[in-house]
């Protein structure tokens, strides 16, 4: 069970790493456009468009990323004084909460119909001389829900295995989540 | 039998039209002639036979997204214009307003007389919508400069927030063109971020505060000589409401094109002399040679348009054969009145 | 009541039941608007679940908040950051309270610069908790401070709210700008005015920095020194943020670009930048944005469900049920502001509640720019309050893990309470915020 918590969360980790290099961009794209702007009167809309367009990956491939990260937010009024059982059971009924969500989210409605709306009338940007190919940046919904899935059902997998105390090392739920990847 | 009929009618209709314009914004949304104006006459002439709950921006979905909620018959109507959905329909372009194209009059002249609904209709067919022309903003105005324009040298390196076609043309003569959001104008043109800003007229413009950040007011509406609301309906949504609502709907959006524009006509007016009066703002007709030159790019950007879709190309066609033929009419009738 | 309007209260009591046992944040709001949502309508609804995601994935605004934490996250894996803070402390000598006046004061320069509190309240937090605990700072005051200063940037201007009010109100822009400018630093000033009173009052709370390590620091030329080299730096990033907007060189939004590219200067001059260390603050950035835009995402079909549901109905209804003429509407709609902001977002309640609520006050003829920044800040107060205030959950995400959330709402209180008294400031002397746009002609 272990090997397929460990599988899951590598795909995770190798969407995060799109998503940590569009981040990169993002900051470079718009210092430069600031830049070119102010100095040479240089502003093509499709790289101002090219800003908002790298939210999409940052925002949908990082939430997965963030949960496995345990960087979500939560309450722990009454969670820290909870057993390491308890604590257990609620995180299994969060991990199968986060599976239920994403796949309503990412299947059911929006997944595909949402996208491929956009691809039929191969959608582009309404400016003139803007990117095209807009369903690219839809396509991004479903992935990511798909990734939050996926990461739901490792944090299930995680949960189940500490309340049948088979976890091989109880810090490992919390200790390799924090560490930054190297 | 009327009995019967009654009973056939009484079948009430609860639809709901998104925006794609915010809470509050008067024209494309509140006051006579708007959106929920047009709600409100549905219900009235249909005696509470078809209610229309209207949603502004934010409210139901984002600002442009009422093309896909319709397409999709989420939601039944949506107000906004049809330039929105050029990334989706090239032509639409032409269903809002084009760059030295038509005023509001011949703009009203093609689409209810001179076959511009019926392409509008064709178009939007395939996409499972029917649209219809329910407002318009009259001609709009060049925009805000912090530097007066003397010549077409001016423009060059000049930033300027300005969206869609006008946008393209701009670019072709040097223009630094800004996309921003409405909110972020304001700040923007007042720091001299951008040099200029193109918004919407006299009365819009004065509500944004724009007249505190730049003051000179340009005047020729080249590049919106006309703003066409469109009305978008679910097609199947449309084909199930009995004959009579069909008829009230489309007698409802006419209403409320003559209405709007009527109502924005008498608030420019006053805002515009109250801007020149009590604000500082010169305002002024761009110089003839920098019109000129705006001409010959749109032209050809417009050519350009055309000729990479075929639909772009037949309404292309429609639309100037049109204009030709009214600016021969419009030059002996109106222009002669407004010279005198 | 209808049946909606009892599934619209049941999904605000899920949600809280969910989120107080320790269900991420995020689930709650989620689970709670679908099935609520659900139960409601049907899936219909939710057909328009994609559309408002990618509302928010495309919103160019909140295009701040990874530039701004990019920033934030720069500066302290620089530990630029750690060294400002020490020297303001050592700087304000034996002033207790000292750090946590410099970090409103940070909150005014960065509210000064953007209006995005996650982006503030993450940056500050970042930067500062830290070094705040390790100086025995109590974990609730330290909390509640980087709260309340990164809830300024709500109210000075530059701001989001004010320019979505301003749409709303039909009022300039530049008007609510000039309007929030004196109320928003009086706050500031009553913050300040707290933090000297709470170290002179309970020391222990708000520990200075002791005498002995400040003697051993070194004397006045030592300390000017070390102010240059380390308070320099990032004050002249908030600069280069605020210039660049002031200066005419970038919008509001992409000035926190300015900020960024210069943390990554800094960082270089400090020679601290290689490729690891770029790799870990990536890292950090990603989550933290991500965290941010979860929650952004999962309030969707809350906000969706509580308006479908008719939600605003039932606010509408006890609006009608209320005497009392203008008065009476004004304080049941700061009220009313208030409790919806326990649970919505104030994007979800500018939409909601004032266009419904707005054709009653044009009816009394109540000045629309005062009405403007009273709503502003009611809705900054609302940002703070336990147990559901945006800024209280971006600092948790940030936060380290000895700093509860039972310690972030009981430090936030005394914070609310100033914040409420500064509401009925504004509201007895509308003249805080009518005086200076009238004075420059705004
Ligand atoms: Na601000
Ligand atoms: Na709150």
């Amino acid at each position: 069970m272990l090997h397929v918590i460990h599988c899951l969360e590598g795909i995770i980790e190798r969407l995060g790493i799109i998503a940590r290099y569009s981040l990169l961009a993002l900051v470079v794209l718009v210092a430069s456009n600031v830049l070119l702007r102010y100095f040479f009167s240089i502003s093509p809309v499709p790289l101002q468009e090219f800003e908002w367009h790298l939210i999409s990956p940052i925002a949908l491939l990082g939430i997965s990323y963030a949960l496995k990260h345990r960087a979500d937010v939560r309450v722990d009024v009454f969670y820290d004084r909870f057993s390491p059982k308890g604590r257990a059971l609620v995180d299994l009924l969060g991990a199968l909460m986060t599976i239920a969500i994403a796949i309503g989210t990412a299947i059911a409605w929006l997944g595909l119909s949402y996208t491929e709306q956009s691809y039929q009338l191969m959608e582009g940007s309404p400016d003139p001389g803007g990117l095209p190919y807009r369903y690219l940046l839809k396509a991004f919904i479903p992935i990511g829900f798909a990734a939050l899935a996926l990461q739901g059902v490792a944090d299930c997998l995680r949960a189940l295995l500490t309340l049948t105390n088979r976890m091989p090392d109880a810090s490992s739920t919390t200790s390799s989540n924090t560490k930054v990847p190297s | 039998a009327p009995a019967i009929v009654r009973a056939e009618s009484s079948k009430t209709y609860q639809w709901k039209m998104t925006n794609a314009y915010g809470p509050g914004s008067p024209f494309y949304v509140e006051g006579p002639g708007s959106p929920t104006d047009f709600c409100r006459k549905v219900e009235a002439m249909s005696g509470g036979r078809m209610k229309i709950q209207h949603f502004a921006a934010g409210e139901l979905i984002p600002a442009l997204e009422g093309f896909n909620a319709v397409a999709s018959g989420v939601v039944e109507m949506n107000a906004g214009n049809a330039y929105f959905w050029a990334g989706k329909i090239p032509a639409a372009q032409y269903f809002t307003t084009v760059p030295f194209g038509m005023n509001t009059q011949g703009m009203n002249a093609w689409l209810y007389h001179g076959g511009g609904l019926e392409l509008w209709h064709e178009l939007y067919a395939p996409k499972g919508l029917i649209a219809f022309p329910m407002g318009n903003t009259g001609v709009q105005m060049t925009g805000w400069f912090r530097k007066p324009i003397n010549t077409v040298e001016d423009l060059k390196g000049l930033k300027m927030r300005i969206p869609g076609l006008a946008g393209k043309v701009y670019a072709e003569l040097g223009v630094a063109v800004r996309l921003l959001p409405g909110g972020e104008i304001f700040p923007a043109l007042e720091r001299g971020v951008i040099d200029a800003a193109e918004f919407v007229g006299p009365y819009q413009d004065r509500r944004l505060g724009l007249q505190k950040a730049a003051k000179y007011y340009y005047t020729t509406g080249w590049h919106e000589p006309t703003n066409v609301t469109e009305l978008m309906i679910n097609k199947a949504a449309w084909e199930s409401l009995p004959e009579d609502l069909q008829a009230i709907v489309k007698a409802a959006a006419q209403a409320c094109n003559v209405e709007s524009q009527a109502w924005c006509e008498s608030v420019n007016a006053e805002a515009l002399n109250d801007l020149v009066e009590n604000e500082g703002v010169t305002a002024q007709p761009l110089p003839d040679s920098v019109v000129a030159r705006l001409k010959e790019v749109t032209e050809k950007t417009l050519t350009d348009m055309a000729a990479a879709d075929p639909d772009t190309a037949r309404v292309h066609e429609s639309f100037m054969a049109f204009r030709d033929q009214h600016k021969e009419w419009a030059a002996v009738s109106e222009k002669t009145f407004l010279a005198l | 009541m209808s049946p909606n309007e009892w599934i619209a209260l049941s999904m605000i009591g899920g949600f809280l039941i969910l989120m107080l046992i320790g269900i991420p944040v995020a689930i709650s709001l989620a689970v709670a608007g679908f099935v609520a949502g659900l139960a409601g309508f049907g899936p219909l609804l939710f057909s328009l679940m994609p559309a408002r995601l990618y509302g928010v994935v495309t919103n160019y605004t909140l295009l701040a908040i990874p530039l701004f934490v990019f920033m934030g996250v720069m500066l302290e894996k620089s530990r630029v950051a750690e060294d400002m803070l020490e020297t303001i402390g050592r700087a304000m000598g034996g002033v207790n309270g000292g750090m946590g006046i410099a970090i409103i004061l940070v909150g005014v320069l960065m509210g000064a610069s953007t209006g995005i509190v996650g982006a503030t309240v993450v940056t500050v937090g970042m930067l500062t908790l830290p070094t705040l605990l390790r100086r025995g700072y109590h974990p609730g005051v330290a909390s509640a401070t980087i709260c309340a200063s990164g809830t300024l940037g709500q109210i000075i201007p530059p701001s989001l709210v004010l320019i979505l009010l301003s749409e709303i109100l039909g009022e300039s822009v530049g008007t609510l700008f000039a309007a929030a400018f004196v109320p928003g630093l009086a706050i500031a000033v009553i913050y300040i005015v707290y933090l000297l009173v709470l170290g002179w009052w309970k020391p222990e709370l708000v520990p200075a920095i002791p005498k002995e390590e400040r003697a051993a620091a070194g004397g006045m030329k030592e300390l000017l020194r070390d102010l240059a080299r380390s308070v320099i730096p990032p004050l002249m990033l908030v600069f280069a943020v605020l210039g660049s907007i002031l200066g005419g060189v970038a919008a509001p939004t992409e000035a926190a670009s300015m900020g960024a590219l210069g943390s990554l200067v800094i960082a270089l001059l400090a020679r601290r930048l290689d490729f690891p260390m770029l790799k870990a603050c990536l890292h950090s950035t990603l989550t933290i944005t991500a965290m941010v835009y979860f929650i952004l995402l999962c309030a969707q079909p809350f906000s969706l469900a509580f308006r479908g549901l008719g939600g605003e109905n039932m606010v509408h209804d006890l609006f009608n049920l209320l005497p009392g003429g203008e008065l009476g509407a004004l304080i049941f709609l700061m009220v009313i502001l208030f409790v919806l902001g326990f649970f919505l977002e104030w994007i979800e309640i500018s939409y909601i509640a004032l266009p419904m609520f707005l054709p009653v006050f044009i009816g009394y003829g109540t000045d629309m720019v005062w009405l403007g920044v009273l709503v502003a800040m009611n809705l900054q107060m609302s940002f703070l309050t336990p147990p559901f205030g945006w800024a209280l959950f971006f600092l948790k995400g940030v936060a380290p893990p000895e700093v509860t959330t039972r310690h972030l709402y009981l430090g936030v209180l005394p914070f609310v309470g100033l914040q409420a008294m500064a509401v009925v400031l504004l509201f007895c002397f509308p003249g805080l915020a009518t005086w200076l746009p009238d004075a420059i002609g705004w």
